[in-house]
């Protein structure tokens, strides 16, 4: 994939598109509307590989960030009546803005330190829409993007719509994101990540670096929380809770953060998992708390034995095991 | 006036237990390079340990140390069968800053459903042992009990023996060897190993006991989903990094420090502000101050 | 394990796999998605784990064990009725989704109780029932707005509103506590700001007005409560809030020796969940509560009599409290709207009979219903009782004295309604 022109990868991404919307066509309206949900977390989940596999820093409130870009998607929407690709592009630039703001604090602190000051973000941020009528209090706003055109038939649904809204809002931000990954911008990430003191040496200037690394993460995260906000119909303090930033870093870890290439594995089985899970609890009929108790095991369980035995998640498994083999 | 010195000891109360979890989290930390969210789920474990013993031999105190000692035996468990593990597979590379908060709120999310699964999700109480009636100067009655002056007690002398050990022995020194330069520690002779399996006894010790004050700092009740718990693994992270990470009493100023300034801002500004108040006094002390309060600036690692 | 025992096990399982998988892919019996010649599916989405789940998570529980009761005794027209719960964790991400799951995937007849104002409105925006013609049985909130017919044209409320139960209290203010400093501990989101607004248009004057936010709630912010409100003097405090801020109010008040006379919120003041948070009945003695229900200890009562029984044998050790109390009474109404709906019931059915017939049905409630093509407004008011010695809610002088109201500018009105005796046996007729 490294080697590829970016014809070819353009190629590739439009053949993903059609690939796409031939698969809308043919599963039912449930899966239509994963689908949806599995964009959403495709941007999460990259905007964390970007912000911590690229450029080394941790953050647990990226659940915050999409927060912002939902709730500055659906402002633009009531008191703008802005089309939908605008309420995207203030959410992208509102959430950039705010990360940006948080790197140049970020770029002060190391590791846990960040870690603190953004999980503490994560837990005060969704309380303040209490404090300001104008973000609707805990019942939120309504974030409505309008029915799909007629043009597209009788039959055409609302989640499809959603769907294909989400998919090509990713498609073209993940294609944006790996020529961000593929320019200098991305090499010098990758050299800091490796050794910033080094890195600062060769003439790369650190806090600047992450800070940028930092407010086009963000500026992910806000889009993410646009299509988010988008699926639910609504935005409020609730939707982007404490765990929606543990569940990002979760399917970042599922993913491999050292690279895109795993995205989707990641954001699949975020939207599979509850599911497969209920599936499992209801087959064993035993107690109501083991019952209700039991998808939250499954998934811990299955985070660490990720930790554990894939660290890099799989693409980057496959990677070594294919070089080792080469190797030998 | 006395609203003004009731508001103190409401900090303080809140604080000392917040300290308490601090110290936990900072032992970990300069044992093994982790910050350990699992320590919510052993606080809370813990606790139901303490619940039970009470439920069979009716003696809080008793029950403390039980808990205490469950508490460190689950936390040496956890780094023996498992930290050891992750952090062999996840030593390098942009994992391993996430694997181990990823691994640690793995294992939150197992104890917490197993606690689920064998008390239920209902509410279990723990009677607090002593009086919580506030003593009383004339007509008024201060926010501070027997049972809060037993909280305070119970914190100080664990303090007190943690920085004995710390100062006395050359554990602390040993635990932070061993964690910067484990190569080095072990040819100087550290047990590198133990020291690290010590270091997470501990924290669990620690944890054990600011779970089971929580609640008697109240009527004693919780669930396995008791926000209080979620909130002293949260406030007292935010109070470790408050008073640096490094330090046990930086840990005790910043657990302080988080206690006073939250009181103050519900009581003299509004009771709103609870979740946004933490992450303000982290701003502003990690603004002048990156490292924290005692922190040390870590050195350039060419 | 022998080998013989393993292979019937495995064959056993794969019988049952099977088995589970067609039942899950044949095509209703009947037109009726989530109907047949025998069932009927409804679906339901609450909070089962997460830090909103104590208390709600014994719903589920309660409205199952009405419904296997009534299942036993012949179902509604010979169909069995079938509860299928979904968790949200209270957050409307996953509210959505199981929701989706529910009507997609388990093809349920029509949702009934979900929980939460924000999941509520996160639900009719995206799924839209109303769009799909699928009924919203009863939503378990207390915002308003859901009995909006034109917004939300599919959706029953139940409980009486947020600003219903401001507004009675200020008038039983007013009647009982003219004259008096009074003060306020709100939960700071929509369920205490709506209260607000009631005591705002009520023209109730507050002496101190204490916001505390959702989840902070702890002996140590009680502390801080009460150390302000005896500070304003207040002689009359009303705690607005979830039980859990009920019990960490009264039990820091009590260790204060700060004793005003309490007036508590309906939502936070189930005697049952208070005690079991550890709070002594002694210290709820005295104060002052509402409910548009029976008190659940009052067996004297035919419905919590005949409900507690039931709840009894299909969960036993569990306490019998108010969510259980409201959920077997949501699931007997709901029983009597399917039994309206006719011997083949659909969806269009299902929301005419409630609209013509909701207003006449049985229920545990003090109140009536006040269903209708124009309302979907369900019980619209309260009374006041006093706890007794032993924490339970007793109405004064032992008389159910009723207040009704509505959710606008309307007055405070005492309302004369008795309750019709309960149908045989608690079976919808």
């Amino acid at each position: 994939m490294h080697k590829l022109s970016n014809k070819k990868r353009l190629g590739i991404f439009l053949l993903l598109g059609v690939a796409i919307y031939f698969l809308s066509g043919a599963v039912d309206e449930l899966r239509v509307y994963q689908g949806a949900s599995v964009a959403v977390f495709v941007l999460g989940i990259s905007s964390i590989i970007l912000l911590t596999g690229y450029s080394g820093q941790v953050s647990l409130g990226q659940g915050a960030l999409l927060g912002v870009g939902g709730y500055a998607a659906a402002l633009m929407r009531i008191h703008y009546n802005a089309p939908i690709w605008l309420c995207f592009s203030a959410a992208i630039i509102v959430a950039a803005m705010a990360g940006g703001l948080l790197g140049l604090a970020a770029a002060r602190l190391s590791g846990p330190y960040l870690a603190g000051t953004t999980l503490a973000l994560a837990v005060g941020l969704p309380s303040i829409a209490n404090q300001f009528a104008f973000l609707g209090g805990e019942q939120g706003l309504l974030f409505d993007v309008g029915f799909p055109p007629l043009s597209l038939g009788k039959d055409f649904t609302q989640y499809k719509w959603f769907f294909w809204i989400a998919s090509l809002a990713t498609l073209i931000a993940i294609f944006w994101l790996q020529n961000v990954m593929r320019s200098r911008y991305g090499r010098s990430w990758k050299a800091v990540r490796g050794n910033d003191v080094a890195a600062e040496l060769a003439g790369i200037n650190l806090t600047r670096n992450k800070t940028l690394a930092f407010t086009l993460s963000a500026g992910l995260a806000g889009l993410s929380g646009a299509l988010l906000a988008m699926t639910i119909g609504t935005v409020s303090p609730s939707a982007f809770p404490l765990s929606l930033s543990f569940s990002l870093l979760t399917g970042a870890v599922l993913s491999g953060v050292t690279t895109l290439g795993g995205v989707m594995i990641g954001a699949v089985t975020l939207v599979a998992i509850p599911e497969i899970a209920g599936a499992v609890a209801s087959r064993f009929s035993s107690s109501e708390a083991v019952t209700n108790n039991l998808p939250g095991l499954l998934v811990s369980t299955l985070l660490i034995l990720t930790v554990l035995f894939v660290p890099n998640g799989p693409v980057e498994q496959l990677r070594t095991r294919r070089e080792h083999r080469v190797n030998k | 006036m006395i609203q003004f010195i009731n508001t103190i000891l409401i900090g303080f109360t809140s604080g000392a237990i917040y300290a308490l979890m601090a110290m936990a989290i900072v032992l970990v930390w300069r044992s093994t390079r982790v910050i350990n969210f699992a320590q919510a789920g052993l606080a809370l474990a813990s606790a139901y340990i303490g619940y039970q013993v009470v439920q069979s031999i009716s003696n809080y105190w008793v029950a403390l140390i039980i808990a205490m000692f469950a508490g460190a035996a689950l936390s040496a468990l956890i780094e023996i069968a498992f930290m050891r593990l992750l952090l062999k597979h996840t030593s390098s590379g942009p994992i391993a800053s996430v694997a181990p908060i990823i691994a640690t709120l793995g294992l939150l999310g197992i104890i917490k459903a197993g606690i689920a699964m064998i008390w239920g999700g209902q509410y279990v109480v723990v009677k607090p042992p002593l009086s919580n009636t506030g003593f009383s100067i004339g007509t008024h009655t201060l926010v501070f009990s027997p049972m809060k002056l037993a909280i305070v007690i119970s914190v100080a002398s664990l303090v007190l023996v943690f920085s004995l050990i710390f100062q006395k022995t050359n554990i602390g020194l040993a635990l932070r060897a061993s964690a910067f330069a484990p190569e080095i520690a072990r040819l100087a002779g550290v047990k590198v190993d133990l020291v690290r399996t010590l270091g997470w006894a501990l924290s669990g010790a620690a944890g054990a006991v600011a779970g089971l004050l929580l609640t008697s700092n109240g009527n004693g009740s919780f669930s396995p989903e008791s926000m209080e718990f979620s909130l002293l693994l949260i406030s007292g992270f935010i109070a470790a990094v408050i008073g640096g990470l490094e330090s046990l009493v930086g840990a005790v100023i910043g657990g302080l420090v988080l206690g006073l300034v939250t009181s103050f801002v519900l009581m003299y500004i509004s009771g709103s502000l609870f979740f946004i108040a933490p992450f303000v006094v982290l701003l502003i002390v990690l603004f002048i101050r990156p490292q924290g309060i005692i922190g040390v600036k870590v050195g350039r690692r060419a | 394990m022998t080998r013989m025992k393993r292979r019937a096990l495995i064959s056993a399982t794969a019988v049952l796999a099977v088995a589970a998988l067609t039942a899950a892919t044949v095509p209703a019996q009947a037109a009726e998605v989530g109907v047949t010649n025998s069932t009927i599916t409804l679906g339901m989405t609450l909070p089962m784990t997460g830090t909103a789940s104590p208390g709600y998570n014994k719903i589920p529980g309660a409205m199952k064990a009405y419904f296997d009761y009534l299942n036993a005794n012949g179902g509604v027209n010979g169909r069995s009725i079938n509860l299928k719960v979904e968790d949200d964790q209270y957050v409307p991400t996953q509210a959505v989704a199981k929701t989706n799951k529910l009507l997609l995937q388990d093809k349920v007849m029509a949702l009934i109780a979900p929980l939460g104002t924000a999941n509520n409105k996160a639900v009719a925006a995206s799924v839209n029932p109303a769009r799909r013609g699928v009924p919203v049985l009863f939503v378990n909130t207390g915002f308003s707005g859901f009995a909006d017919t034109k917004k939300y044209p599919t959706t029953y409320a139940i409980l009486p509103s947020y600003v219903m139960e401001a507004k009675i209290m200020a008038q039983y203010i007013k009647d009982n506590f003219a004259g008096k400093t009074i003060g306020l501990v709100y939960q700071d989101d929509d369920f205490g700001t709506d209260a607000l607004k009631g005591f705002t248009q009520a023209g109730v004057t507050f002496a101190a007005k204490i916001p505390y936010a959702s989840g902070s709630q702890s002996a140590a912010t009680a502390a801080g409560w009460v150390t302000k409100l005896s500070a304003a003097k207040c002689d009359v405090v009303i705690l607005f809030g979830v039980s859990s801020a009920t019990a960490a109010g009264l039990g820091t008040a009590a260790a204060l020796k700060y004793a005003p006379q309490w007036i508590l919120g309906s939502v936070g003041g189930d005697a049952t969940t208070i005690k079991a948070a550890g709070v002594p009945a002694g210290v709820l003695y005295n104060a002052v509560g509402a409910s548009f229900a029976p008190a659940t200890t009052d067996m004297t009562d035919e419905y919590v009599k005949l409900f507690s029984d039931i709840y009894a044998k299909a969960v036993p050790g569990s306490a019998f409290d108010n969510n259980v109390l409201i959920g077997m009474n949501t699931a007997f109404v709901a029983a009597q709207a399917l039994k309206a709906a006719g011997t083949n019931p659909t969806r269009a059915s299902l929301l005419a009979a409630i609209d013509a017939k909701g207003a006449s049905f049985a229920s545990a409630a003090l109140l009536p219903l006040n269903y209708s093509k124009t309302s979907h407004v369900g019980y619209n008011g309260y009374w006041f009782g006093k706890y007794s010695p032993t924490g339970d809610l007793k109405p004064v002088d032992g008389k159910y004295v009723l207040y009704t109201t509505d959710s606008g500018s309307g007055a405070v009105v005492k309302s004369t309604w008795t309750r019709p005796a309960m149908p045989a046996k608690g079976l919808p007729q």
